[in-house]
């Protein structure tokens, strides 16, 4: 497979821009027991990418540093990967799931609000799960109520990413129980410092606040908010969820690919004696090698496919399972083999990605993958049901 | 000058589907298994009518000049349909010795398009050589002219299955959907040609376990296909089996670790093809997780096929068998990843930041 000129060219591009820009610093400045300095870190490594033009190669030609192919997009995830460079944790919803929702389906006046705001770090976070509706996210329960030009809107909200610094939250609420269930959800824009809004963090088995409750309390909304029609947000919120277009697991693959070496420095207690490995240490970790090398090559398809317009139903199923069990598998040897010192070892990098070299804490954080995006046994039904034709569950 | 070399190629998915039509025509997988003549006699006669030994041969020796991409859908299509036919034996030879080059290599190779010269490699273990020697277990053996043996001295000799001191025996294993042959050599001097083995043996072995690797993709799409179709069939406290959610899972489970194989074995494939960076770690680690994948469906499928599937007159069990021989064909999972884990290790250290 051969990449075309302008591929390869912004590789190279961005490269020589990394060897300038990365900060030696940035993993003592995000330690997760000081969140002003990850915060900072952030909004630092944020701007210099917005001025490359780097955080926004999805947005449409026309905006600074836009109009990149998907293919130019997977090569500048897998650069900044490849590179070390931290992820772009605080600024990730904005720039994907809030900015794309926004130029297909906002209005005019909402993209001239919130477009520019989020080149100059305006934090969005996504109010969708409730803990009544995970899997079943339709079943969403948050009451909204049209009154005059507003709508008032109680309810509850959880799994927010860094809601608890987010400026603006992309909302699905309930304005209509009379039908089916996906018939009567409304996307809103939601200020989250409107009064009525209470946001907690979620203390994780981290340790990490990485997610978000919010509470809303007759919380009011403008209804010049809305987004799209009333009651047709559930259209919406597929055009949110797919925004990412795989890139996520892109970037985490090729994470994961490049901290190998992590493992091997683990097993060889540090020396990098590899001839002195214990043979049964040396088998587990070709056969995690061999799992990281089909990831990529099974991504490499799926995005050329996804590319060409011919992606399969149920292939991006196939691949997340693959990638959330193996990012168990590969943490907990790092975890099995640093034995004693990985317990005592509490300190961690936020925003890593699989480089935090904390293997307790990245064996911990990887249940997160087998939920987050559709929990693996909603996968599982789709593969079942979709690829390999097996009878649906009735559902309620 | 490229373009007239891409012009030449065909299509690897021309090639599936000429397999895939001669194998649905002529493989009766249930014959060894019922006691009636198999299909391979007939089988190998039309694949050397076909042509499929001359694809990947050099031009200029009377062959096609094809890559190994075109003989990956073969070897899939080959598990899929469970073939009796050892295709690779002969074609990994072919290609370890127009890698080796030289006249006796060319001799060789013009052999096997012109006179049928068939081959099955030999790996001896430490310590055996053409002098003494004992393989239990040696697939194909006894269906070619020649055997290629390859001793851990770094010698290659290629030997007439009939010369004085080669022992071929036919055996039966519990894999009555292939055959074996017990090999053994005693004061073995009658060689047709030596060879450098270090020059031979990594393409050797990486073709021989890229073809395993495709021969248990295939066989494992298949036995998962029929395990999904048994359960749609199989009704249980009145639902199709097919319909119960722990079932379900399982299925959707191998569906995973087959495509997660399927996707290392067609990169490694392509790498070797045009022997890119890292093809023979590639190839080996592919081996691994494809044979691991198929044994794994196996295996389950047994349980999933319920009180039949333990029947010798249902089809899982030719999967199972096929599958723990392809494990261990040429050595075990343990000993692949014994042969690579020091390079992997490695180069995973030389990427560390």
């Amino acid at each position: 497979m051969s990449e075309n000129a302008a591929v390869t060219s912004l590789r190279a591009e961005v490269r020589e821009w990394l060897a300038q820009n990365l900060p030696d610093d940035w993993r003592e400045r995000q330690k997760g027991d000081d969140i002003p300095a990850f915060l900072a870190m952030q909004r630092e490594w944020f701007g210099k990418l917005v001025q490359a033009g780097y955080a926004t190669p999805h947005w449409p030609a026309g905006w600074p540093g836009g109009g990149r192919s998907l293919a130019e997009q997977i090569a500048l995830f897998e650069e900044l990967a490849r590179g070390g460079a931290p992820r772009m944790s605080l600024f990730f919803v904005s720039l994907y799931h809030a900015a794309m929702t926004l130029v297909e389906c906002g209005t005019d006046a909402q993209r001239a609000r919130h477009l520019p705001a989020i080149l100059n770090g305006e934090i969005w976070c996504q109010g969708f799960s409730e803990p009544g509706a995970g899997s079943d996210l339709a079943g969403l329960r948050t009451r909204a109520e049209r009154k005059g030009d507003r709508y008032i809107v109680s309810g509850q909200k959880i799994w927010s990413t860094l809601g608890h610094f987010a400026d603006q939250c992309l909302l699905l609420v309930r304005t209509d129980s009379s039908g089916a269930k996906q018939a009567g959800i409304t996307f809103l824009l939601m200020d989250m410092k409107s009064r009525g809004v209470d946001v907690r963090p979620i203390k994780q088995i981290t340790g990490d606040e990485e997610f978000a409750e919010i509470f809303l309390d007759e919380v009011e909304i403008p209804v010049e908010n809305l987004v799209g029609k009333e009651n047709e947000g559930w259209k919406v919120a597929q055009v949110t969820l797919s925004s990412e277009r795989g890139l996520t697991l892109v970037e985490l693959t090729e994470r994961m690919a490049l901290s190998l070496w992590r493992l091997v420095r683990t097993a060889t207690g540090g020396t990098g004696d590899v001839a002195a490995l214990d043979p049964a240490v040396a088998r587990s970790i070709v056969d995690v090698s061999a799992r990281i090398e089909a990831l990529r090559a099974m991504l490499a398809t799926l995005m050329t496919n996804r590319i060409a317009g011919r992606e399969a139903v149920g292939d991006a199923s196939i691949l997340k399972l693959a990638y959330s069990r193996l990012s168990r598998d590969f943490t907990a040897l790092g975890l099995r083999l640093q034995g004693f010192a990985a317990m005592r070892d509490t300190q961690y990098v936020l925003g890593a990605g699989y480089e935090t070299g904390n293997w307790m804490f990245d064996f911990l954080n990887s249940y997160q993958y087998n939920i987050a995006g559709g929990s693996n046994e909603i996968q599982r039904n789709i593969v079942s049901e979709r690829i390999l034709g097996m009878p649906r569950e009735k559902l309620g | 000058m490229t373009s007239a070399v891409e012009d030449m190629r065909i299509a690897p998915e021309e090639m599936r589907e000429a397999a895939r039509r001669l194998l649905a025509d002529k493989v009766d997988r249930r014959a060894p298994w019922e006691g009636r003549v198999g299909s391979a006699a007939a089988l190998e006669a039309d694949v050397g009518e076909l042509g499929w030994y001359q694809l990947t041969v050099p031009e200029e020796l009377g062959g096609l000049g094809q890559r190994f991409d075109v003989l990956a859908p073969i070897y899939e299509e080959l598990g899929r349909s469970l073939a009796p036919l050892w295709l690779s034996g002969t074609l990994a030879a072919v290609d370890a010795l127009a890698r080796a080059g030289g006249d006796d290599a060319d001799r060789v190779i013009a052999a096997v398009v012109d006179q049928a010269l068939r081959i099955a490699p030999v790996v001896l273990p430490n310590g055996q050589g053409l002098g003494n020697a004992r393989l239990p277990v040696v697939p194909g053996a006894s269906e070619v002219t020649h055997l290629l043996i390859v001793d851990q001295a770094g010698a290659a000799s290629l030997v007439d299955r009939k010369a004085p001191g080669v022992g071929v025996e036919a055996v039966e294993t519990w894999d009555l959907g292939r055959s074996y042959g017990e090999v053994t050599l005693a004061n073995v001097t009658d060689v047709v040609c030596r060879f450098d083995a270090a020059a031979i043996l990594p393409v050797l072995r990486a073709h021989g376990e890229l073809a395993l690797a495709w021969d248990s993709i295939g066989a494992a799409t298949r036995s998962l296909s029929e395990t999904v179709e048994y359960m749609l069939g199989r009704q249980q406290f009145g639902r199709p089996i097919a319909s119960f959610q722990a079932l379900k899972h399982r299925a959707a489970d191998h569906k995973v670790a087959i495509e997660l194989a399927r996707s290392l074995v067609n990169h490694a494939s392509g790498v070797f093809a045009v022997r890119g960076e890292g093809w023979a770690v590639l190839a080996t680690q592919a081996r691994i997780l494809a044979c691991e994948a198929f044994a794994a469906m196996t295996e389950d499928s047994i349980q999933l096929f319920g009180g039949v599937g333990f029947t010798w007159e249902y089809n899982p069990h030719l999967f199972l068998k096929r599958a723990l021989m392809n494990q261990i064909i040429g050595g075990s999972a343990d000993d692949l990843r014994d042969r690579v884990a020091e390079d992997v290790c490695r180069r995973a250290l030389a990427s560390g930041h």
